[in-house]
């Protein structure tokens, strides 16, 4: 192409010049649309925005159909999606949601800190911003958090491992592993951090001893939740460190990540340790039923999905949707306010009641 | 010679009327051929005139349906589908390229495509004793374990056959089957084809060897621009070369190049002492010790057999562009040069047209006029940006005065003949104005027309006072052309003639000897 | 056929995708209910994959040298690190990080290029080795963690053209830049026709002219108008004119620079290119190199946009710059490809995306679409290749007439045959 004339270069410069020294160009009119204090409420059939992150363990399947069911039959109009590409998808995505004029965007993030500029979007167009699961990092964009106690679930982790590592063998010290979730969740931080506030003193008094050495979160990590990826860090381990020393305990921050490392001992020919989960998955509760698994958390999907929707049946109405923890989560930025439910270990003993109310589980354990 | 033609042989194969139309193009237009069972027959032509194409459709490259016209086969219309098709008939083609694959040994080649199986696997056993025996019809003695990459041209054209007789063979196509082979694997492919014909195989062969055809053929097919012209009877006929070049051609040729008179100024270029080692196996010199000069206006031959180095030699001088430089000088006006890379060779005022014009001399996907200008982009660029203007303009200004037949300038390469992509390929290095312009086998693939225009091309520049170089396997080319002829043999410049004392005897003496001239 | 050849100066190949492209805007459009050509959607859409449109642009060069790049995915994601680290822990100034970006994206690049040019080792195990070299650099140097970039560096992935002048209901920046835009092409157009004229060279008439202008300069305004009516605050956006300027730089370097030509020489035939004087060695280095640069750029921007640099950024993307260069009519023998191809083979891929988002399809159907319709934009020009024709509309058209001569077709075999009767006569 050619480059054009001089004459209409120096046009061009003369005409921005001139609007430049004349002031601003359209005025900034004040955004309108739901406040985030809740007091407007919309219309009972308004497009809802589920963002959800990669569809890696049947939590997620699940909590993708409780939305889907529970928005449409309280006459919301829901789009629920995976990023199962990666960040730039849950951005496009959660953009897409706006376009469509979502009053609610409900967000489990796959990186809480990376939505920034989609939040403050979705902020400008009205939205209402719930995180989901997962807090929203660096933003002032974030108005509800609805999750699990997560540094709770690290607390009870970090006991049953040592409850069940003493049933086996009464008197230290033990030999355990531990396993971290996936660096870009935000939540994998601190499932980990609550379970050390427990184990981090049995290790530091020699009790428990990490053969390989890798304590720290850094080192435990497991890139993007996937079993693979534990089984083979849990296949190396075992070569390296236990060629003779016995594996008492395995500290798995989720189901899927401990049936990765059941996997690897089994491979290895290697007597199961005291091995810990988290989310109650069908395989997982089976493997408890069978001896194998040491313990999971309940943090029923179904009555995080139900807050989530009460809170958007809330806003709906015009509503400000109950708190219960208003200084816990500082994301960097504000303190979100928070409804946090409690989580429940289940081990061996307590499995056959834990899931009465549950319609799969429920049935599996009686 | 053998052949007999005694008894009256029934015809195994007719192919009528066949026409063939690729877009834009009439290759094939009504050619008929007839082949009569246990002959030699042999098909001749020019390059283009539709040889190859006419035996693609015959063995089923071009599927049935893809031409008009028919094949009758043993009495029965065929309509061959694929090349698997025709096989299963009897009918094999062994083509130009050899379709071997080099890793492979011997035996494995040989049943490639049609391995003897036992329940599903491959019988080895079964393969060993066959193949030993396929190898023994052709004469080739070597081990059937032998990778194919270790045998020479001449034998693996004789697993080639081996392969096609495992498939029992009715009627062989060999499309120029002696083409890279020497003198001794020639005469015994060439018995071989004989011995074949004894055993009541026909073959249908198709040469530019017009002395290898008078040998063995019993009747000879011409084709002309897609035509079939006659079809000759070697014995009834009394069929000689003159006869079939005059059939091919369709006039006799006279004055194959146009009037010229030298205007030879000084020498300009100089090369003393070259010798260059293979690229590869660096204790193997492709040019040793060579010493040549050219003068202004100069046309200077280089007569070789394939193989004799003389690619070597010009692509070696063109900024080292082939092999592994030893030593050597070259001196521009008298100026000791050196030239370490093609785009100083460039710079030095050198052009070469190379041999191989579709893989090293153009680009296929480019235009003309990109093609052009594409070794002096500087001369159309200002700071490095192309002015496509002057392109255009440039490009049009040599599609003119050398006659290329094309549209535009606009038009690709790759659908340009030979001869009007040689010519583009000419403009570029006019393009560049060099001093000397080094040309390997310009006239390679070319047709008779264009060679002409050629020629005078060539001699046109050296009007211009500009030294010319060319290199060519058809004497009687380099003897019309050329002012002085250097002959190499063995990577060696083995004498040099004046136009006045070259012969095609005295250049073939010097083309096969290690003895240095006077 | 004629009348439409002539107003899209020959390249039916590049038509056929505009058709596309344009054809999927409308079919989305309507299935979305006109929410796809929204100001805001139109925003989201650039915003959301200037990135990958821009990582093509590099890629395009890429392959028209017949080399490939796998590793810009890593590479973007570590420049991106490395810069949001810069920021943070030596508090470098934004414009200065983008320099160390860039400074850095050249650094890896020539060490890409020096692989694959000087030692000879293939692009795609050079890279291969850089996807993994630089994904692991990454996360090592940015602990697996998120790392959050300062506003100010926010403004190149997701900031906009500020509001300036009289209050005109429009974002005046946007409105100037359309206008610039029309007048460029118009001009652009008419002093091509002017000089094709003086040379002797065939131009269509007038009225295919003006009809092709009227259709490219109604396209610009209608986009001009959807970016200078967006939401106040918003208008065209930063990574957009990144872009825009990344487009019209590379366009003028690959057809009409000598670089550029060389470019296309070596990978068309790298042999042929050496002996013309071409420094081939050099031209490859240089596309390595400029990949890797442009790839640090991608990464910027995309950091920019997400507020923070994450350890998983960048995987995948250099599948969608590929796909993105390929459906852009770019040969995977190298050679042939545009940068303006890309880019038009991008945005198949971005509106794709996004409308499938609109209408909520899962990730899983919007993969299996996209993939389907890579291999079918890749299969038609394959099969127009080997027809003789050139293009998705000389398929459609292909009835109205038999037109015989669409680029590529194959002539009648050549046959290269050397001529030795008289050597074996003689001998």
């Amino acid at each position: 192409m050619r480059m054009f004339g001089k004459a209409g270069k120096a046009a061009a410069v003369a005409a921005i010049a001139a609007l430049a020294l004349t002031g601003c160009g359209r005025a900034e009119t004040p955004s309108t649309g739901g406040s985030s204090e809740g007091t407007g409420g919309f219309a009972q059939d308004s497009a809802i925005g589920v963002a959800l992150p990669k569809k890696t363990s049947e939590n997620w399947v699940l909590a993708e159909k409780l939305f889907n069911d529970g928005l449409t039959s309280a006459g919301f109009k829901p789009t629920v999606q995976f990023a199962n590409n990666g960040v730039a998808e849950q951005q496009n995505q959660i953009s897409a949601m706006i376009s469509k004029g979502a009053k609610v965007i409900i967000v489990g993030a796959l990186d809480g800190s990376q939505l920034g500029t989609q939040l403050q979007q979705a902020k400008d167009a009205g939205a209402t911003i719930i995180a989901y699961d997962r807090l929203l990092l660096n933003t002032e964009n974030v108005d509800y958090y609805v999750a699990y106690d997560n540094f709770k679930v690290g607390e009870l982790q970090g006991q049953a491992l040592l409850d069940g590592m003493k049933a086996k063998k009464p008197a230290g010290p033990y030999n355990i592993e531990l396993l971290a979730g996936s660096p870009d969740d935000a939540n994998a931080k601190v499932f980990f951090d609550g379970a050390m506030k427990v184990l981090k003193p049995k290790i530091d008094d020699g009790t428990l001893k990490v053969l390989s050495g890798q304590t720290t979160f850094e080192k435990a990590v497991t890139q993007d939740w996937k079993a693979e990826n534990a089984q083979r860090r849990m296949d190396t381990l075992l070569t390296g460190s236990y060629g003779t020393e016995s594996l008492d305990g395995v500290l798995s921050p989720n189901d899927t990540l401990a049936r990765a490392v059941i996997t690897s001992v089994k491979a290895a020919g290697k007597p199961l340790p005291v091995i810990t989960g988290q989310d109650s998955e069908e395989e997982s509760v089976k493997s408890i039923l069978a001896g194998e698994q040491y313990s999971t958390i309940n943090k029923d999907t179904r009555k995080l999905v139900e807050h989530a929707i009460v809170m958007v049946k809330d806003l709906q109405a015009g509503k400000t949707p109950e708190i219960n923890d208003d200084k816990s989560y500082d994301n960097g930025v504000k303190t979100v306010p928070a409804f946090l439910l409690p989580p429940v270990i289940v081990t061996a003993e307590n499995v056959k009641t834990a899931y009465t109310d549950d319609p799969v589980l429920g049935p599996l354990t009686k | 010679m053998t052949s007999q033609t005694t008894h009256t042989d029934p015809v195994i194969l007719e192919m009528r009327s066949i026409t063939k139309e690729f877009p834009g193009v009439k290759a094939l237009s009504e050619v008929s051929l007839r082949v009569k069972a246990g002959e030699v027959h042999a098909i001749c032509g020019e390059n283009g005139a539709g040889k190859s194409t006419l035996m693609k459709v015959l063995s089923g490259v071009y599927p049935f349906g893809s031409y008009d016209g028919d094949i009758v086969y043993q009495g029965q219309t065929q309509q061959f589908r694929d090349i698997r098709a025709s096989e299963q008939a009897g009918i094999v083609i062994i083509h130009q390229e050899l379709a071997l694959i080099p890793e492979l040994s011997i035996m494995e080649n040989i049943f490639l495509g049609n391995e003897p199986t036992k329940r599903g696997v491959i019988d080895w056993a079964e393969a060993r004793i066959r193949s030993t025996e396929l190898l023994a019809r052709v004469g080739l003695r070597e081990n059937p374990d032998t990778p194919i990459k270790e045998i020479g041209v001449g034998k693996q054209q004789l697993v080639e056959i081996a392969k096609a007789l495992n498939k029992s063979v009715k009627i062989l196509i060999l499309d120029e089957p002696t083409a890279a082979l020497n003198e001794s694997d020639s005469q015994h492919l060439l018995d071989l084809i004989l011995g074949l014909k004894g055993r009541g195989i026909t073959s249908i062969i198709i040469s530019h060897k017009l002395n290898e055809i008078e040998q063995i053929a019993d009747s000879i097919t011409i084709i002309r621009d897609g035509k079939s012209i006659e079809t000759l009877n070697v014995k009834a006929d009394g069929v000689d070369e003159d006869r079939i070049i005059k059939g091919m051609v369709g006039r006799t040729l006279e004055s194959r190049f146009p009037d010229h008179t030298p205007k030879i100024g000084e020498v300009f270029f100089e090369v003393k002492d070259w010798t260059v080692a293979h690229p590869q196996i660096q204790d193997r010199l492709v040019c040793k010790g060579s010493n040549f000069f050219v003068r202004r206006g100069e046309i200077v031959g280089f007569a070789g057999l394939m193989g004799a180095g003389r690619t070597e030699l010009a692509r070696s001088v063109f900024g080292r562009s082939y092999g592994h430089f030893v030593s050597g000088q070259v001196y521009i006006h008298g100026k000791e040069t050196a030239l370490k890379n093609v785009p100083q060779a460039i710079d030095a005022g050198l052009g070469y047209v190379t041999e191989d014009r579709k893989s090293l001399g153009l680009n296929l996907l480019d235009d003309i006029k990109t093609t052009t200008v594409s070794a002096n982009l500087q001369k159309i660029s200002k700071r490095s940006v192309v002015d496509t203007d002057k392109e255009f303009a440039v490009a049009e200004q040599y599609r003119k005065s050398l006659r290329t037949k094309a549209p535009s300038v606009q038009e690709g390469v790759a659908k340009l003949s030979g001869g009007n992509q040689q010519k583009v390929v000419l403009a570029k290095w006019m393009f560049t104005d060099p001093e000397l312009l080094i040309l390997d086998e310009p006239t390679r693939g070319i047709d008779v027309g264009a060679k002409y225009e050629i020629y005078g091309i060539i001699q046109q520049l050296a009007n211009q006072g500009k030294g010319v170089i060319v290199i060519s396997s058809e004497l009687p080319e380099l003897l019309g052309l050329s002012d002085r002829i250097y002959t190499i043999f063995e990577g060696a410049i083995t004498g040099v003639l004046d136009k006045a004392e070259a012969s095609q005897e005295s250049l073939m003496k010097l083309m096969t000897s290690a003895r240095k001239a006077a | 056929m004629n009348a439409l050849k002539k107003l899209f100066g020959g390249d039916t190949r590049q038509f056929g995708m505009i058709f596309a492209l344009v054809a999927l805007i409308l079919l989305f459009q309507w299935l979305t209910g006109g929410i796809t050509l929204t100001p805001g959607n139109v925003i989201n859409l650039f915003n959301g994959n200037s990135y990958i449109l821009i990582l093509a642009i590099g890629m395009v060069l890429v392959i028209i040298a017949g080399h490939i790049d796998l590793s810009v995915g890593s590479v973007a994601a570590f420049v991106g690190m490395v810069v949001a680290i810069a920021m943070r822990d030596w508090n470098l100034p934004w414009f200065l990080a983008i320099l160390l970006g860039l400074g850095l994206g050249a650094l890896i690049g020539a060490w890409h290029g020096w692989w694959t040019a000087y030692v000879g080792i293939p692009a795609f195990i050079v890279t291969l080795a850089g996807m993994l070299i630089f994904r692991g650099a990454q996360q090592f140097v940015g602990q697996s963690n998120s790392i959050p970039v300062p506003r100010e560096f926010q403004f190149i992935g997701a900031g906009y053209l500020p509001e300036i002048g009289p209050n005109t209901g429009f974002n005046n920046l946007t409105l100037l830049l359309g206008l610039a835009a029309a007048a460029f092409v118009v001009i652009g157009e008419v002093r091509r026709r002017r000089s094709a004229k003086a040379l002797g060279a065939e131009v269509p008439e007038t009225w295919v002219m003006v009809l092709k202008l009227v259709l490219i300069c109604g396209a610009i305004l209608y986009a001009t108008y959807l970016f200078a009516t967006g939401r106040p605050g918003t208008s065209f956006p930063i990574p957009g004119l990144i872009l825009a300027v990344l487009v019209l730089v590379y366009g003028f370097i690959s057809s009409k620079t000598v670089v550029g030509r060389h470019v296309y020489a070596v990978g068309g035939n790298r042999h042929a290119a050496e002996l013309s004087g071409v420094k081939s060695k050099k031209i490859n280095f240089l596309v390595m190199m400029n990949m890797s640069i442009i790839a640090g750029l991608a990464g910027m921007i995309f950091v920019a946009r997400s507020t923070s640099a994450g350890p998983s950024d960048g995987t995948g993307w250099e599948l969608d710059a590929i796909a993105a260069v390929f459906i852009g009519g770019a040969a995977v023998t190298g050679g042939v490809g545009t940068v303006i191809g890309s880019i038009v083979g991008g945005l198949v891929m971005a509106v794709l995306n996004n409308g499938l988002q609109l209408l909520s399809v899962g990730a899983d159907w919007q993969s299996m679409i996209k993939g389907l319709v890579l291999l079918v934009a890749v299969a038609i020009d394959v099969y127009n290749k080997s027809q003789g024709r050139a293009s998705i509309i000389g398929l459609m058209m292909k009835n109205f007439n038999r037109s015989s001569n669409g680029p590529g077709t194959p002539l009648q075999p050549d046959e290269v045959t050397s001529t030795k009767a008289t050597i074996s006569r003689e001998a």
